[in-house]
């Protein structure tokens, strides 16, 4: 779910304005292009999300493996 | 702990600010763009942000200014709407300087939304010469005692609108990134005089994480670029220079991965880290003034200097630097905090 | 730093070199079919082009040949060497050979080329000085990384990836003082400033290399 959320963002942000020339253009200028700076934003959220993901797993892999030593 | 704290507090603050503030009014474009001596004409000006419309005590005054000696005042100011305004302009005869065509800036002073300055916004050409002194109508009615807009807001520029806003967001990546590998460097250096797995742990995790700060900055930088520049990538001197100070971060960590033995690994990836680091400085600095940059700041890129930056941005973007940079020593605290227990675990300490 | 062993040390790398001159003329071989298949290819570059082409072989050239430098010593006769001399003059020495190397390399690559594809060197003197500053700042960046790096498992491809960020403020603006030697005489230049900053960095990464350069050798 969260893949399909991050795919779908990372394709609006960079693929739509291929696909949509002058409407989109049109659609930014009406919004003043706040949509960039969402856009932004969640990139950098979802970067910092994913790292820290990464690393809770790796962190519960670890506790795993010491409470089966122990 | 309380820096963590403060991290979060002022991203808030940063997130919050940087989302609800507006912007200052602007114009966005005139039409029609271009005119000839000696007409009456009708212009309209599109404006961003603005209350043309709404009733005020003294009435909206519109110029289209040449410079501080010569600009020409509006017969008739009509707003149409909050957004577009209609004036006309009896154009005079001739051009100041005896120049074939002039460009214009168009000013929309109002009461209380302050002036708006579009730059270039009007071609006038002369129609056919005239060796007569200076139409009058250039220094008739002189641009002064503009109103200055009450409230806190940030600045208006063409092209960007909202996404100036990313000020907040997308430039204090490059200075975590710089914050977090001078962090490393600095614990390399303090392993190379005292050998400490512990210190070793911390360059490597500052590495990693200023990597991940590269990276965010990079592909925000690039859906920024995308509405703004045209492309996302445009081969611009900023995000080559990262992009290569990425690629010296991934090598530390492939020379780090080529040793098995620990303390080797450890010491001449310290080693490397300084050299590199070093050699980087130069990059970072000789290099930008080398290349004209699309980024503001550069050379060739008129609208976006110190101006910009000044008081409104300035109380958003410091903090939001110092937020962004807590948060990515936070992240790589974590980070050695978590090697620790691995090492620990593999009986590796 | 001792100064007296600092020329016999460059003496011996040169001898060495010498003796078993296989690793010198796999370089020139390297650099003549380099040269070659830009001639094979054909094509007349234009002056920008061959400014580029011209500096790619002998960006690579040059890392072969310093790498080549490094795994040439077998581990116990190092150790010999390393107990004996000081570690300032061991790597000080290293690096002033493979900066004359370079700059021979580098100055028959010119030659090389020019003789397949049209020099558009004018002035001389600026492109002679920028080949010897470009040798210098490649052998103090290839010297102290073949250091760092050569003796791990694929050691030449792990220099080249170590150095090449390193390199590249160095290479941009030795591209720019070499397209600067295009120009024809009279026309005044800026190239001072490159010039100055590039001296700065191998000021700063000379530094650098004596200081770190205990902390390698140690085994």
């Amino acid at each position: 779910m969260g893949r399909t959320i991050l795919t779908f963002v990372l394709l609006m942000g960079i693929s739509l304005p291929a696909a949509l020339a002058e409407g989109n253009r049109d659609f930014m200028r009406e919004t003043g292009k706040i949509y960039v700076v969402v856009a932004t934003l969640l990139v950098i959220f979802l970067g910092i999300v994913g790292y820290l993901v990464r690393l809770e797993r790796k962190l519960t892999r670890l506790e795993h493996q010491t409470k089966d030593d122990a | 702990m309380w820096w963590k704290i403060t991290s979060v507090v002022l991203l808030v603050y940063t997130i919050i600010a940087g989302f609800l503030v507006p912007l200052k009014s602007g114009i966005e474009r005139v039409e029609p763009q271009a005119a000839q001596t000696g007409e009456q004409t009708t212009i309209r000006f599109f404006g961003y942000n603005t209350f043309f419309a709404r009733p005020s005590d003294e009435p909206l005054r519109v110029w289209l200014y040449y410079n501080d000696q010569y600009a020409l005042y509006a017969k008739t100011v009509r707003p149409l709407n909050d957004t577009i305004l209609e004036a006309t302009f009896s154009l005079p005869v001739n051009l100041p300087d005896g120049k074939p065509f002039v460009l214009l800036n168009a000013l929309v002073d109002h009461p209380t939304a302050g002036a708006s300055l579009l730059p270039a916004a009007l071609t006038l050409r002369q129609a056919d010469t005239l060796s007569a002194p200076l139409d009058p109508a250039w220094t008739q009615t002189p641009v002064e005692q503009l109103h200055v807009q009450k409230g806190f807001s940030f600045p208006y520029q063409n092209i960007l609108y909202e996404t100036i806003r990313n000020t907040y967001f997308h430039v204090p990546m490059w200075f975590v990134l710089l914050f977090l590998f001078a962090a490393s460097v600095w614990y390399s250096v303090k392993y190379l005089r005292r050998p400490e797995p512990d210190l070793d742990r911390y360059a490597a995790a500052y590495a990693e994480v200023g990597i991940l700060f590269g990276l965010l900055g990079l592909v925000s930088g690039m859906v920024w670029a995308n509405y703004t520049w045209g492309r996302p990538w445009s081969n611009d001197i900023k995000q080559l220079m990262t992009a290569v100070a990425l690629l010296v971060y991934m090598a530390y960590f492939i020379l780090r991965g080529s040793f098995s033995d620990p303390e080797k690994s450890a010491r001449l990836a310290a080693v490397y880290n300084i050299f590199a680091f070093a050699s980087l400085i130069p990059l970072l600095y000789i290099l930008p003034r080398m290349f004209d940059s699309l980024h503001p700041g550069a050379t060739g890129n008129p609208a976006f200097g110190t101006q910009d930056l000044d008081n409104t941005m300035r109380a958003v973007f410091y903090p939001a630097i110092i937020g962004w940079t807590l948060l990515g020593f936070w992240i790589a605290d974590l980070r050695t905090r978590y090697q620790r227990l691995h090492d620990r675990a593999m009986g590796v300490d | 730093m001792n100064w007296r062993s600092l020329l016999p040390l460059l003496h011996k790398e040169m001898v060495l070199e010498w003796r078993q001159r296989y690793a010198l003329s796999g370089i020139v071989l390297y650099v003549v079919s380099m040269v070659f298949v830009v001639y094979v290819a054909s094509v007349k570059p234009t002056p920008p082009m061959w400014n580029t082409l011209f500096w790619l072989i002998v960006l690579f050239a040059s890392i072969n040949a310093v790498v080549k430098s490094f795994v040439r010593e077998s581990g116990a006769r190092q150790l010999y060497y390393y107990q004996l001399a000081d570690p300032a003059a061991l790597v000080l020495a290293k690096v002033l050979y493979n900066a004359l190397l370079l700059l021979v390399l580098s100055g028959l690559a010119s030659v090389a080329f020019a003789l397949v594809a049209d020099s558009p060197v004018q002035r001389w003197p600026l492109f002679l000085g920028t080949l010897a500053l470009g040798s210098a700042s490649f052998s103090i960046a290839f010297t102290f990384i073949s250091a760092i790096a050569a003796k791990a498992d694929h050691g030449a491809t792990l220099v080249a990836i170590l150095s090449f960020p390193v390199v590249l403020p160095m290479l941009l603006t030795l591209l720019r003082l070499s397209a600067a030697s295009f120009a024809p005489e009279g026309m005044p230049l800026d190239t001072w400033a490159d010039v100055r900053n590039l001296l700065a960095v191998d000021a700063i990464l000379i530094a650098l290399v004596f200081v770190l350069f205990p902390y390698i050798w140690r085994d």
